[in-house]
């Protein structure tokens, strides 16, 4: 059976992912809906009374200053999709764009002046990091993410580097190269594509990480300004739990939960799929 | 002679490189703090003495060569926030954080190894699936909500309250152990899903080579081969990673842990530093952070020498 | 023939390959008469290596499922045996030599350490007398310098220097059958004959049988008593040496034979 085949065959039978799968997408559903106006609207109305226990009108109860929890937890959905989908997608892109260059030409400039680069971030602590560009960009909404973006790279930049330094030795390489191809097109076109199974599987587990940084970046006071995130929602509640009101907690812990367990069941089928040393009668013994 | 040479070059430019990314980030683009010293109603004269001192109307490159001079001579200078000598703050927090956040660092990585071993020994088994699953759901909760989590159960009425909510107040053993329990419980708690799962993986693939197969033939029993063969051979990887994540867990996860409980250590200082621009607590934090990773890489190397015999 | 020391009856190994399952073992049966040196040969993919390893029982249930009616050694079917009572077995009274000698000892131990592991667990030997007995059965395995070979790392040897160290550990217990799975494939020819010599002294001295696999029938000419030949999980023939080479039987095996002369199939 060709390989492309396999791959969907394994990804058919991980029951695990596929549930993981379904719940991604009611999410992406979800924050959708939210994006489009059509539900999640009124997550800043001081609709109720202080901490007001669930009810018809407030599904999820309120939280200190009156306002539905139930509407900022189904908001937050779309906040975290933005910053996931951002971060992932463009420290993905980087990270392929540099490991590929230093891969190319490694032993060369390139690959030294790259890993230098991924040396010195991975070494500066990652908050005082965040913390630093965020006071640079004076407190702009996007700090969060050009921080992440800024250091989230170097982890697939070094799979991608790796994997581009096995590929340059292989047949096809040569061939494009003796026939005289431009080495950035057979490396666009060629090489490239061939680091894709890396590239989804790097992006997924960035998306899972965004996501939680995001969370510990907004308890510090340097994450989401504008808008509603379960971050905000759980740092206002770290003050509403020493009172006994967990309503505010519960709501955003839960969806968070469930939203990065079933990401990381989808990465999880994602990687075992593209392996070709997996067996999965291995694993279900 | 040559390899030792080139690798202090590498942690030279490495120092380098983070020292020059903090000034950066951190001092040029850094709050102004002319202000906060002044006041509001300062004449023209009284700020450009003041910018005079605190050396702002010097020009980029000169401003980064101080401040590389500074750090390698140790003229750390006085916290622009308390006035207090920064070698003596970081005297007093430095200790703190290292007694708190090493416990549950090691515990965490210990726990993933042994874990990790188990379920590679049965692999595929539901011990294996277990560990697995415990591990993606360790993986899936958040830091924060941990931390709330714990402490609403451990040190509050609505829990056992057992446990202090904040503070620092050690004094002896007993006191220690009262303050350091929840958060090294979270610090465990949270990176035991990720270590797990990395230790797994390694011990898998070391379990696959021909030398276990070669043990095996000659009767080593299922215990023998996981802990004493694939363990050792794993060493290397488990050190690497142990090494490399030094700065993410131990420095990062001193910030969060220390803010949350109000912990004095150098964590909480550099954050509050980094917030006010306190300019020479900055410096002192950043060249440190970089020359300890400098270290880290050395104290590496020196125990993959140690653990592997092929390693020159 | 001697009397037999291995018994082996319908002895099946299947694997899952594409979801079916495959026999690349198909229900063998053979003799190992005692002292004897049997070769099993046949070409790449043809069973050889699942035979030894199931013989010792070394293929992972992941791998594949192994089935037989008996494994006779010495009067215990190794084929019902429990694992625990298995491994007393490995080692001592069966053992086994790999293809790789490269990759077969482990790279973070000391030779002499692995070696008197045998002695400590099946000889329950101390660890200055394991110490001793290794050293001496180094030099046995032809080592001049046995001390140095005792202290070295394995990548601090030869790959024919790291295979003899095999051997010495194989024939530690001066076991009744030694399995050997294409000992000197991945060595140059002049190491190969040492090795082969050394190999076939010892078990002959000690009166162990050995199963040698190979695919080289040079080595089944000079080496061996009797031959199985063996493909696609079945053994087609099995004569003895000049009997096989005069007068083969069955036509694969004629055409083993002409192919290893260089004639046209």
């Amino acid at each position: 059976m060709e390989p492309e085949g396999r791959i969907w065959r394994r990804l058919r039978e991980d029951r695990a992912g596929l549930a993981g799968l379904a719940v991604v997408s009611l999410f992406l559903m979800l924050a959708l809906a939210v994006w489009l106006g059509l539900i999640g609207q009124d997550w800043s109305i001081a609709a109720g009374g202080r901490w007001e226990p669930p009810s018809p009108q407030h599904w999820f109860g309120t939280n200190i200053l009156g306002q539905d929890i139930f509407q900022r937890a189904v908001y937050s959905v779309r906040t975290a999709f933005e910053v996931g989908l951002v971060v992932a997608v463009l420290s993905t892109l980087l990270g392929a764009l540099l490991g590929a260059l230093a891969g190319w030409y490694s032993h060369g400039w390139p690959d030294g002046a790259i890993l230098w680069l991924m040396g010195v971030l991975d070494s500066i602590p990652f908050y005082l990091f965040v913390a630093a560009v965020a006071y640079a960009l004076q407190g702009q909404p996007w700090a969060m993410h050009v921080a992440m973006i800024a250091t989230f790279w170097t982890g697939t930049s070094r799979l991608v580097r790796a994997e581009v330094m096995k590929l340059k030795t292989r047949e096809f390489v040569m061939a494009a190269r003796t026939i005289g191809l431009p080495d950035l097109l057979i490396l666009g076109r060629h090489v490239l594509p061939n680091t894709v199974h890396i590239l989804l599987v790097q992006a997924s587990i960035a998306f899972v990480a965004a996501i939680k940084t995001e969370v510990i970046l907004s308890f510090l006071g340097l994450g989401v300004q504008d808008g509603v995130s379960w971050g905000l929602m759980l740092a206002e509640s770290t003050q509403e739990v020493l009172a006994g009101h967990f309503n505010n907690f519960l709501a955003a812990s839960l969806m968070l939960f469930v939203l990065l367990m079933s990401f990381n069941l989808l990465a999880d089928a994602l990687q075992d799929a593209f392996d070709p040393t997996f067996d999965p009668k291995q694993a279900a013994q | 002679m040559q390899y030792p040479l080139r690798k202090a070059f590498h942690g030279l430019l490495l120092v380098l490189g983070v020292t020059f990314i903090s000034f950066v980030l951190m001092v040029w683009f850094g709050p102004d703090q002319t202000y906060t010293l002044l006041g509001k109603n300062a004449t023209a004269e009284q700020i450009a003495e003041v910018r005079h001192e605190l050396g702002y109307d010097q020009p980029f490159l000169r401003r980064y060569l101080d401040y590389v001079a500074d750090l390698f001579t140790l003229r750390l200078g006085a916290s622009n926030a308390s006035g207090e000598q920064v070698s003596r703050i970081l005297a007093r927090t430095a200790p703190v954080s290292l007694a708190l956040m090493l416990p549950g660092f090691v515990l965490g990585n210990l726990m993933g190894i042994a874990l990790g071993l188990a379920a590679a020994r049965r692999r595929g088994q539901w011990t294996d699936r277990l560990i697995s699953g415990l591990s993606v759901t360790g993986m899936s909760i958040s830091f924060l909500v941990i931390i709330i989590a714990l402490q609403v159960l451990l040190s509050t009425p609505y829990g056992l309250n057992l446990f202090p909510v904040r503070g620092w107040q050690v004094t002896d053993l007993p006191s220690y152990l009262w303050h350091v329990t929840v958060p090294t419980l979270s610090l465990v708690l949270v990176t035991l899903g990720y270590n797990t799962r990395f230790y797994r993986a390694v011990f898998v693939e070391e379990a696959s080579r021909d030398h276990i197969r070669t043990a095996r033939a000659f009767g080593a029993s299922p215990a023998v081969l996981m802990w004493k063969h694939v363990l050792k051979n794993s060493l290397v990887p488990i050190i690497t990673r142990v090494m490399f994540s030094i700065p993410l867990v131990v420095i990062s996860g001193s910030l969060l842990i220390e803010s949350y409980f109000g912990i004095p250590g150098v964590g909480k200082v550099a954050f509050d530093a980094i917030t006010s621009g306190d300019q020479p607590v900055l410096k002192a934090v950043v060249g440190l952070t970089a020359v300890a990773f400098v270290l880290i890489q050395i104290a590496t190397d020196l125990l993959y020498r140690l653990v592997d015999p092929r390693v020159a | 023939m001697n009397a037999p020391v291995l018994v082996v009856r319908d002895l099946t190994v299947s694997v899952l390959q594409d979801r079916q399952p495959r026999a690349v073992v198909d229900g063998i049966s053979f003799d190992l008469a005692e002292g004897e040196i049997l070769a099993l040969v046949g070409e790449s993919g043809c069973g050889k290596t699942k035979t030894a390893e199931a013989l010792l029982g070394l293929v992972p249930a992941s791998a594949g499922s192994v089935s037989a009616q008996s494994i006779v050694l010495g009067g215990t079917n190794l084929a019902a045996l429990p694992e625990s009572a298995m491994r007393r077995v490995r080692g001592r009274d069966i053992s086994m030599v790999f293809q790789e000698p490269l990759t077969a000892l482990d790279p973070v131990f000391r030779t002499g350490h692995q070696l008197s592991a045998v002695f400590r667990r099946h000889r329950r030997l101390g660890r200055s007398e394991a110490r001793r007995a290794s050293l001496e059965m180094l030099e046995r395995v032809g080592f001049a310098d046995a001390g140095h070979v005792l202290r070295s790392y394995p990548h601090e040897l030869s790959g024919g220097m790291r295979q003899r160290v095999v051997i010495a550990m194989a024939m530690a217990c001066r076991p009744r059958v030694l399995v050997a799975d294409e000992p000197t494939t991945a060595l140059d020819v002049t190491t190969q004959a040492q090795v082969l010599t050394r190999l076939t002294e010892l078990a002959g001295e000690a009166g162990t049988a050995i199963l040698l696999i190979t695919h080289d029938l040079g080595i089944v000419a000079h080496y061996c008593d009797r031959a199985l030949i063996m493909r696609d999980g079945r053994i087609v023939e099995q004569a003895a040496v000049d009997q096989l080479f005069r007068q083969p039987r069955h036509p694969y095996t004629a055409r083993l034979l002409a192919a290893a002369r260089g004639e046209a199939p």
